[in-house]
């Protein structure tokens, strides 16, 4: 059979200015993995949302097993035999996996949902293809990589003949992606056609059949897996060859800026974080591996005070301010580059200035400490100091009065780092700082993390990739399933070394008392 | 004072019988994630729909099916805002709930041309269910009531086990707890919301018929009297499980019954009319320390 | 379809409409069209001349024999907004202004009624206790959200038929004037009452206590740290306290603000004439709504308040004149006002349909 499962011709969809497909072909042929490559805002997202129908094309043609379709919503392309495990897990926690594999496709006995026959085909399923679990399990209380798991048998279970896979190792262990490729390559050889969508090269060569690779839009590449070579690909996605690394020299610790002692977070009776210690010095960049959901974000809120602890202290600067509320933590010394910059680091519905001016509030000049002043805003120096930072840090805007929201994600983005960095907090805190940046912008956020500790800030960097830690950091900690399991000195750092603790198979050069 | 008399059951169940649909109302509206604080205006509307049919035709029945079907339509209002146009539900139940008060005072003055309250000769009240007066204990508490007191339970039951045991309660119940997922998986979101909202209406329906034709049988300014507040609170309590709504329904009917025995024994009805609130204030506040600690003791144990 | 849109759209002539068409004030006075017309449509229906009823609104509102009563309802109103607008301000909704009312006035005519304060401290006494029992009252709900989970739309509309029932009960059975037809306490004496401008017998320094109340929300609201984390929190509570805002502190004082407004504009109803604390009288009006809806038609910005405030007025004294005189029930002014706050809400779908096309991803 020679007919493709899928063919994309001529897809285009614009939002407003921005070009996000600009005719893209895409041919998958049937029981293949095929990956669709990209850097963020290459426009694979898009396309992915085109062929399942959360998106209409401006223009082009999708053709299913020959057939022309549109879809006018994902139900259509279910019913075509698409299936898709998105980014964000869609799951209900509340309900267990079997009610969430059959949801809106459930067995029926006497017109009542059939609990022991969804049950059974969960079962069934998992042994077809080598996915495991237990259908009576609360969502809620499965590994982010169960979660995966499920998420893939409610596309097997509506008969999915297409399954689009959207970046799914971004939240896996290196041992979980393992298991996951093995899963793609067996539903592959059953005749599944796989979509892997991802922007890393070596799950391509891995996994992938095939690979076309989008850029700006557009696609610049289409290779069969066997016949190219990391070197092309990266030529076809970036348009230029990538620049090693730079490597900056370790910094120069001083006096320790951040000492956290046996932190423990307890979140709705779940332990997110357990006897955490470990310090940050001035002039010294303390990185933090690990695959997110292991506690990260939430020793984060406990550092800076939007989380409670239920053990432990935190120290900063020599202070005990494990009571002490942000405001007075930001006081004392402390600013963050949230992972969540539009939920948690701006007001999207607020100007720049505004945004801008959060936390100098009540210092000068916006503010006053003290004095008859004390208490009130000046708004004409917190829009001086706007555009002072819009400058600065090369925000593309019309005007400091502009909302947020007005931005695109990259210039947003800049708002909530020069806010941080403005600071000039003995105590910075960075979390994911690059995620969602194109590459010109890495490199400068990397330089002004650099800069940072050159001045004698001290840095926590939290971040899942592990070439930007080595990249960055001086020491590096590993942090699985709330705890801190190694640490790796610049010196003794590798990817496999630090990949291997970040999947619990190896614990090293414990820090102290970081175990329970 | 005969607290476990069963005539005080019954007036328990009386008063608490109109909270018991609109709480329901409020119950399904929250699984399907619209925050529903109509419940007050709607259940007013309802009673005066009702009274009003009622008088026009001489059949408390059609006043029942009037009130039912006019304040489904109602509530067309809050779910075409809500659940098509993603309008903000808050503010179109503040709206909705004071358009209610307006117009049923307006109503009553241009079709009755009376105020405060309108119970003319003729107008004919729900029966009570007398035939049950000789059966063992059924009688005494349900041989007074309206046919719709065990209506309301029967309701709260079936939607209950509905909920939990059918292809569409499930459906249901995943809308409320993670909308995109749902659309993810084909469902219509905004269609569960909206035929939710409109269910809630005929739901406060029934609880205003109750109100105005069961409990007495004449229509006053603003008789709901902060009924629906009182359901809110009560879907808050069982916080996604319908199943326990009569308890916290009929925590605030032996308030209400608790105060009119109490009138009886000389205390002054204003300070009678606060209790159930009181009540449901201090319930609310002590499940919520109540909550937390107990998940914490069964999943450290 | 989204073609043909968009080169409707290039045309100037359009562009002009569309710039128009977002104009701040736009969406208010729309409302308020709306609202006049769906009025007109019910009054018609009821067999009633729409245009005599909305007449006699405007003749009874603006009647200059009566301007002096139309202006402290307009008082009261502004007063009552801003009691709305405070919380508003950070995504919260006070609806027990009732609660809060009836306490300002009870404190007031607890105060007042003392016989020997001198003129000058008896009413300022009395406003200030007003304030802080109506204050403390309203600050309730804050730790009742912030500790239990309790929204504050629902704590605050639970605890205020408590406060409407206990002072009921007061002046019924504990306060009030011996062997009176109606629950009211005695008048209070000469030097407990609000003070007078000229010879108005309706307006009077109260007035100018809400005005300068409303100036005072300006200020802080755009010129103050706490003004500032209070917009803040509305636009994004979890980047407020991500950015060092005390939240659960700023509900305390916004709900404590709002309460004490509240008592405040009680107190100074009773305080007015006829100088007592009668059972009901602070009610009836239903100042609390129609304020909720002046601070909603105005987005809880401070500055629309008073213009906002002008429409629920005329409603609302209008409302009983054309009771009178063209034989429409004063219930209307509840229609309306109901109808305002509908459309309100539903203007979100049009500022998201705008967005929705300029702002996907």
């Amino acid at each position: 059979m020679t007919l493709p499962a899928a063919q994309l011709t001529g897809i285009s969809k614009r939002f407003n200015a921005v070009v996000a497909n600009d005719g893209v072909d895409l041919v998958l042929r049937r029981g293949t993995v095929h990956a669709v490559m990209g850097e963020n805002g290459a426009g694979k997202s898009t396309l992915m949302s085109i062929l399942f129908g959360l998106l209409s094309p401006d223009a082009g043609q999708i053709l299913i097993a020959g057939r022309p379709q549109v879809f006018t919503s994902p139900l259509d392309a279910i019913a075509a035999g698409l299936g898709m495990v998105h980014q964000h897990f869609k799951l209900f926690d509340s309900l267990s996996v079997a009610a969430n594999v059959v949801y809106g496709a459930e067995p029926r006995r006497a017109g009542l949902f059939d609990r022991r026959a969804a049950e059974a085909r969960v079962r069934e399923l998992g042994e077809r293809y080598g996915l495991q679990i237990d259908p009576r399990a609360r969502v809620s209380s499965l590994s982010v990589g169960e979660r995966q798991r499920v998420e893939i048998l409610k596309a097997l279970h509506r008969d999915a003949t297409i399954l689009i896979l959207d970046e799914p190792t971004a939240v896996l262990t290196p041992g979980e992606v393992t298991t996951l490729f093995a899963v793609i390559r067996r539903a592959a050889d059953a005749g599944t056609t796989v979509v892997l969508v991802t922007h890393k090269i070596n799950e391509v060569l891995t996994v992938s059949d095939e690979v076309t690779v989008l850029r700006d839009g557009r696609v610049t590449g289409h290779f069969l897996t066997g016949e190219t070579s990391s070197a092309q690909l990266v030529h076809a996605m970036t348009g230029r060859e990538v620049r090693p690394v730079s490597n900056p020299g370790l910094g120069s610790p001083g006096a320790t800026v951040l000492q956290v002692r046996d932190a423990g977070v307890v979140d709705a009776g779940i332990t997110r974080v357990r006897s955490v210690s470990f310090a940050v010095r001035a002039g010294e960049i303390v990185g933090i591996a690990g695959v997110s959901g292991n506690g990260q974000h939430e020793l984060v809120e406990a550092i800076l005070g939007t989380r409670p602890t239920q053990s432990g202290t935190v120290e900063l600067l020599g202070a005990d301010v494990t009571r002490w509320t942000v405001r007075d933590r930001r006081l004392r010394g402390v600013a963050v580059i949230p992972e969540d910059r539009r939920g948690e680091g701006s007001a999207i519905g607020m100007s720049i200035t505004e945004n801008l001016a959060l936390g100098h509030h009540r210092t000068a000049p916006i503010g006053a400490e003290r004095g008859i002043r004390r208490g009130w805003i000046s708004v004409r120096a917190a829009r001086a100091e706007a555009r002072a930072l819009i400058a600065g840090y090369d925000v593309r805007t019309a005007g400091e009065q502009q909302s947020v929201g007005s931005l695109s994600g990259g210039n947003a983005q800049k708002v909530v780092i020069a806010r941080e960095l403005s600071h000039n907090a003995p105590l910075l805190i960075a979390e994911q700082p690059t995620q969602g940046v194109d590459v010109g912008a890495i490199e400068a956020i990397h330089g002004r993390l650099l800069d940072y500790r050159a001045g004698g800030g001290a840095i926590l960097l939290v971040s899942h990739e592990i070439s930007e830690l080595l990249a960055l950091a001086d020491r590096i900690l590993v942090m699985l399933d709330g705890a801190l399991v190694a640490e790796f000195s610049r010196a003794d750092a590798t990817t496999a070394g630090i990949g291997a603790a970040m999947a619990g198979l190896a614990a090293q050069n414990l820090p102290n008392g970081s175990r329970p | 004072m005969h607290v476990f008399e069963l005539s005080f059951v019954a007036a328990v169940l009386l008063a608490a019988t109109p909270v018991l649909f609109a709480s329901l109302a409020g119950a399904i509206s929250a699984q399907v994630g619209v925050f529903n604080i109509a419940l007050e205006g709607q259940m007013l509307w309802g009673a005066f729909a009702a009274v009003a049919a009622s008088y026009y035709t001489g059949n408390p029945w059609a006043g029942v099916l009037a009130a039912v079907v006019s304040t489904a339509v109602f509530a067309l209002v809050l779910a075409v805002g809500a659940a098509r146009w993603k309008a903000d539900p808050i503010v179109i139940a503040i709206g909705s709930n004071l358009f209610a008060l307006g117009i049923t005072g307006f109503l009553m003055g241009v079709l009755f041309d009376v105020s405060g309250s309108f119970s003319p000769r003729g107008l004919v009240g729900l029966p009570k269910m007398q035939w049950l007066h000789d059966v063992p204990v059924l009688g005494a508490v349900f041989g007074g009531q309206t046919a719709l007191v065990p209506l309301a339970l029967v309701l709260i039951v079936v939607v209950g086990l509905w909920l939990l045991f059918t292809p569409h309660g499930l459906r249901l119940r995943g809308v409320g707890e993670h909308p995109e997922a749902a659309a993810s998986l084909g469902i219509n979101v905004p269609g569960y919301q909206f035929w939710v909202t409109i269910a809630a209406g005929a739901l406060c329906g029934f609880a205003g018929a109750q109100l105005s034709l069961g409990n007495v049988t004449v229509f006053t300014e603003n008789m709901t009297a902060g009924r629906g507040w009182i359901a809110v609170a009560a879907v808050m309590l069982v916080a996604g499980r319908p199943l326990w709504l009569p308890l916290a329904c009929l925590g605030f009917g032996a308030a209400e019954a608790l105060g009119f025995r109490l009138q009886g024994v000389g205390a002054p009805q204003q300070l009678t009319d606060a209790a159930p609130y009181l009540i449901t204030i201090l319930v609310l506040v002590l499940t919520r320390i109540r909550i937390p600690r107990r998940t914490k003791a069964s999943l450290t144990a | 379809m989204s073609d043909s849109r968009a080169s409707w759209r290039a045309h100037p002539a359009a562009r002009l409409v569309d710039a128009a068409a977002r104009h701040p004030a736009v969406v208010p006075l729309a409302a308020v069209a709306v609202a006049v017309l769906i009025g007109g449509v019910i009054i018609a229906a009821a067999g009633l001349d729409p245009v005599t009823a909305y007449a006699a609104v405007l003749a009874g509102a603006l009647d200059p024999d009566t301007l002096d009563y139309t202006f402290s309802v307009w008082g009261f109103i502004c007063g009552m907004a801003l009691v709305a607008a405070i919380p508003l301000r950070m995504g919260e909704f006070n609806l027990g202004g009732n609660g809060q009312l009836v306490l300002g006035g009870l404190a007031a005519a607890l105060v007042a009624g003392q016989s020997g304060l001198p003129p000058l401290v008896a009413v300022p006494v009395a406003l200030l206790a007003a304030a802080v029992l109506a204050g403390g009252f309203g600050a309730l709900s804050a730790p009742l959200s912030t500790r239990f989970g309790i929204p504050i739309i629902i704590s605050t509309l639970l605890l205020s038929p408590i406060a409407v029932a206990v002072v009921s009960y007061l002046v019924r059975f504990r306060i009030g004037e011996a062997g009176a037809a109606v629950a009211q306490t005695e008048r209070f004496p000469e030097g407990a009452r609000m003070w007078a401008i000229g010879d108005l017998s309706y307006t009077n320094v109260g007035l100018l206590v809400v005005i300068g109340l409303m100036v005072a929300f300006w200020l802080v609201d755009s010129r103050t740290a706490v003004g500032f984390e209070l917009r803040v929190v509305g636009a994004n509570r979890r980047f407020g306290a991500y950015g060092g805002v005390r939240v659960g502190r700023l509900a305390f004082g916004a709900m404590a603000a709002s309460g004490a407004v509240a008592g405040v504009v009680g107190a100074i109803i009773t305080l007015s004439s006829p100088y007592r604390l009668i059972d009901g009288a602070l009610l009836s009006p239903g100042y609390t709504f129609a304020g909720l809806a002046a601070a909603l038609l105005a987005g809880g910005r401070p500055a629309l308040i008073p213009v906002t405030a002008i429409l629920f007025t005329v409603l609302q004294v209008g409302g009983a004149a054309m009771e009178r005189s063209a034989d429409v029930p004063r219930q209307l002014s509840d229609v309306l006002q109901g109808v305002v706050i509908v459309v309100l809400a539903l203007r979100t779908v049009i500022d998201s349909r705008r967005s929705g096309e300029s702002g996907a991803r």
